[in-house]
């Protein structure tokens, strides 16, 4: 009823390149980030923000990088988990060399480094692709997560093997370790999320994003239209290995406040890629609907059986998330391949309509 | 200077000094190799006949020991655990054939690929949900596998053998030549091949996929029970397992997607080539490097010949 | 027809293990003309044209183009020298609206870098529109404007092959390969199809080099025909006299006839 488009009339190009042409999504977004910027930090407990929110942000950041990767380019990897190791670890070596740098501009260094070494891992892409490039980037996975638990040098020659996250002050406000709010915390990872989602978004609708799904959907004819497909794919790597390994410096110094290296296992890797495969290959929407899925998963199997008097035990939910995670997965794949983005879409469409099926 | 001689002299004068050590580490290296070709094998009947690329074929093998083990650890004698097992794997592979592949027919291969990774989380659930996720021990004795081992003296010392791996190797050897003979004589085996070949001419001729998809999937099963039984009798039983099972993925690669041969090679190549990066080299590095060395092993040879060992050359048509 | 000569194959050899698709094969390409490749089912005219944009690698010969010579092409390196392509099984961006499909042919004439991309505002959205608008005339050229934002993978056959032109067109290449682009369509939309080749010709000065199996199509199109068989050459000229010669007539006709 209240979503219709008639009498908003698209006159320049620019308008109708928009990324939100409809005026209604264009409050909806504001609404969302109205709740998200002060709703929620006025009123939220510490449950939504450090158990929700903050994972959950992060989480869809690193989906982000993935989806640039394997749902824009077509590129599959496994080994996300590690660059968000890469990430985690780049921060924490910058941030202990020189503590007396802002550590946002380490936050964001800590990505281009995680892009560098993603770069090295891309390089065989070139030759090989399908199967045989995610099993390429289980070595980036395998590899990179070795070098976290026996490279010394990585956490400092400290002797518990974690890197923990030092207190670090941004404008006077305590923004990480121990003595920084939730609060704070959380705002400042919505910043930074907001930020590069709204730059990927950019990214992904000009040149190079359709370049990216030029390669993925047809890698031969984008050649003969002299688009280079080492650089482009290479670029991707680039670009999605930085957001992923942004997203790792943010979990460790904005979430977990220290880590191991199992912290990067291969489960994360899988973790971020059910996320973009539930919400959507190709969309960036998508990765906070995927997101939102399998990070609440877990919670919500905890608290639903409590909440009926039931009690099961810590194993049993793990396992119990497992399955329904490998189900949901089968079943998105089955029904709607391009996620909940598109049922979202679907959704829209049908609303647009609405009363009639057309 | 050192650093060179460590890596290009020192490992060589070991083995030259001491080359019991050094046959008994490749005989190490070569019963590993075989559970990879095994595990790898699954793989490859899998890929040949549904073009699917099976990430869970490593929880596969877990799944069944696990299902193994815990039978019987509810009380269900030896034999009949195996056989209960066997019936697990084949309900298994129908369930796969109507829940998944079925509906995901003409999708392309990534999607498939996908949903394998959907196969691989829920059977951990699933494994863990019944039998509990604390490691167990394989019920060797009780599958009249032998214990124990023999030496082996050769020039310049003696090479332990355990009974167990000669066992398996033994196992592995008859099952590639039962499959081997399968594929070639049998009615079924010709159909699989058609199948492998070409899906829609197969179709053509009246063969069905479904059946045919159903009889790979619980062959790979019943692969996958054989490889598990021998890797859980070698340490414990338990989904850690799984990392070990994923180093089939890099054997793979190297032999070839299609190929039963290059898994078999592709599988000893890695298990001996590890094992002596691990013993001669890792030390040198902190040690550990077994759990990527394959993976490198594998991405090196990629970029020599991307279509593996035994693959053919593809043709890019357009 | 007297245009200076484009482009020039000169020996071309070319063969998949033992298998040969092209033998010793020479022609050229003038400048302004439509060149017609013609002969049966694997004779070699797609590979020829895979040849030309660097798709396949010739075992011997040499391509001159534009006045350079060397033994092969390298595929962006084509692009880059404006030779455009369609395909014989239609080779669009599936997952990608028809827009989309068709700016990503000015993805060589776009400059601005990934940061400016990233923020979407000043010069990279100047540039996005000033493209746009090249692509909206495409649009109306090749009457697609009611389907300008539907994915191409849900569009019918036809449509997918004027989507595909236009996707060359937007390169504004001096060569255009076009590869059996009626293949599988009606008298109505053969006609559109024909009308649109010569419009890029005539209007859009595209040179053109064409695949087609239709002789009606071939001889009225066509200034110059080259006429392949086995990977060999068997014929080459204007379009009546390759319509008179024995060779050809044996070829399309079976010899022993």
């Amino acid at each position: 009823m209240f979503y219709r488009e008639a009498g908003q009339y698209k006159t320049t190009y620019a308008a109708d390149m928009a990324i939100f042409p409809i005026r209604q999504d264009r409050y909806g977004l504001a609404l969302i980030l109205l709740i998200a910027f002060v709703a929620i930090p006025a009123f939220g407990n510490q449950f939504l923000i450090n158990t929700m929110m903050i994972p959950f942000l992060i989480l869809s950041l690193a989906a982000i990088g993935l989806n640039l990767l394997t749902g824009y380019t077509g590129l599959l990897s496994l080994g996300t988990g590690a660059f968000m190791g890469v990430g985690a670890y780049a921060c924490y070596k910058l941030e202990t060399f020189f503590p007396q740098v802002n550590i946002l501009v380490w936050i964001v260094v800590s990505g281009f480094v995680s892009a560098l070494v993603g770069v090295a891992f891309g390089l065989p892409s070139l030759r090989i692709k399908g199967f045989y490039l995610a099993v390429a980037t289980l070595a980036a996975q395998f590899f990179l997560e070795w070098c976290f638990a026996r490279v010394p040098w990585l956490v400092n020659y400290n002797d518990s093997g974690a890197i923990e996250v030092p207190s670090e002050t941004l404008f006077g406000l305590s923004v990480t370790g121990p003595t920084a709010t939730p609060v704070t915390r959380y705002l400042v990872v919505l910043t930074i999320v907001a930020a590069m989602a709204w730059i990927a978004s950019n990214i992904v609708h000009g040149r190079i994003g359709r370049m990216w799904m030029a390669v993925r959907d047809m890698d031969i004819a984008a050649e003969l239209i002299g688009i280079r497909l080492l650089r482009a794919k290479l670029l991707a790597f680039a670009v999605s290995s930085f957001y992923v390994g942004v997203a790792g410096a943010m979990m460790v110094f904005l979430w977990l406040g220290a880590a191991e290296a199992e912290a990067f296992n291969i489960d994360l890797s899988f973790q971020i890629l059910f996320m973009i495969i539930i919400g959507g290959l190709g969309s960036i929407v998508g990765a906070f609907f995927g997101a939102t899925i399998i990070h609440l998963l877990p919670i919500a199997l905890r608290a639903l059986p409590a909440m009926v008097g039931l009690s099961i035990d810590a194993a049993r939910i793990d396992q119990l998330t497992f399955m329904i995670t490998g189900i949901l997965i089968i079943v998105f794949l089955i029904a709607e391949p391009h996620g909940l983005a598109r049922l979202w879409q679907t959704a829209k469409q049908k609303l647009r309509v609405w009363p009639f099926p057309y | 200077m050192d650093l060179l001689r460590a890596i290009f002299i020192d490992p060589f004068a070991q083995m030259i000094g001491s080359p019991d050590l050094l046959a008994q580490t490749i005989w190490e290296g070569f019963v590993g190799g075989v559970l990879y070709a095994l595990i790898a094998l699954g793989f490859v009947l899998i890929f040949k006949a549904s073009g699917v690329f099976n990430f869970a074929q490593g929880i596969m093998m877990v799944f069944a020991a696990l299902t193994l083990v815990g039978l019987h650890e509810k009380g269900v004698p030896a034999w009949v655990a195996l056989i209960l097992t066997i019936a697990v794997m084949y309900a298994l592979a129908v369930g796969i054939e109507r829940l998944v592949l079925r509906p995901l027919v003409n999708q392309p291969d990534i999607i498939l690929f996908m949903a394998t990774f959907g196969i691989t989380y829920f059977l951990i659930g699933l494994g863990e949900l019944v039998f509990g996720g604390n490691p167990k021990s394989m019920i060797t004795k009780e599958l009249f596998l032998p214990g124990g081992s023999i030496d082996l003296h050769i020039p310049g010392g003696r090479v332990q053998l355990q009974k167990l791996d000669i066992a398996a190797a033994a196992v592995a050897l008859i099952m590639v030549a039962g499959l081997a003979l399968f594929f070639q004589k049998t009615r079924i085996g010709r159909a699989l091949r058609a199948v492998a070949d070409d899906h829609q001419a197969a179709l053509s001729v009246g063969i069905s996929l479904n059946q045919i998809w159903v009889i790979v999937w619980f062959t790979a099963g019943v692969v996958a029970l054989a490889t598990g039984i021998f890797w859980g009798a070698r340490s414990d039983v338990s989904f850690a397992l799984q990392v070990v099972a994923l180093k089939a993925l890099p054997v793979l690669i190297l032999g070839g997607l299609t190929s039963v041969p290059g898994a078999i090679v592709g599988g000893l190549i890695i298990g001996i080539g590890e094992k002596l990066g691990e013993f001669y080299w890792g030390p040198l590095l902190g040690g550990g490097i077994e759990s990527w060395l394959a993976y490198i092993i594998a991405l090196a040879f990629l970029l020599f010949r991307p279509q593996g060992l035994f693959g053919e050359k593809i043709i890019e048509r357009i | 027809m007297s245009g200076e000569i484009l482009l020039s194959v000169d020996d071309v050899s070319l063969s998949f293990g033992g298998v040969r698709a092209i033998a010793d094969v020479s022609f050229d390409i003038r400048k302004g003309e439509v060149r017609a490749i013609i002969g049966p089912n694997g004779a070699g005219k797609t590979s020829m044209l895979n040849v030309v944009n660097g798709f396949y690698h010739p075992q011997k010969g040499e391509i001159t183009y534009r006045g350079r010579t060397r033994a092969r092409m390298k595929p962006h390196e084509a692009a880059e020298q404006g030779i455009a392509r369609t395909f014989q099984n239609v080779a669009l961006f599936k997952g990608m609206t028809t827009l989309d499909n068709i700016m990503t042919g000015r993805s060589l004439r776009m400059k601005r870098n990934i940061f400016w991309q990233a923020l979407r505002h000043g010069p990279a959205l100047d540039e996005e529109i000033k493209h746009r608008r090249v692509c909206e005339e495409i649009i109306d050229f090749l009457q697609i404007e009611h389907i300008r934002k539907t994915p191409v993978g849900a569009l019918p056959y036809g449509l997918q092959k004027r989507v595909e032109l236009g996707r060359a067109l937007a390169m504004e290449p001096e060569l255009l390969l076009l590869d059996e682009p009626m293949a599988g369509m009606n008298l109505e939309e053969k006609e559109d199809m024909s009308r649109f080749i010569v419009e890029a010709n005539r209007l859009r000065g595209a040179t053109i080099a064409l695949i087609e199996h239709d002789m009606g199509v071939v001889m009225d199109l066509s200034d110059r025909v080259v006429v392949l068989e086995y990977g060999r050459k068997i014929a080459d000229g204007v379009p009546d006299m390759v319509k008179s010669d024995q060779k050809v007539i044996d070829a399309y006709l079976g010899a022993g006839r």
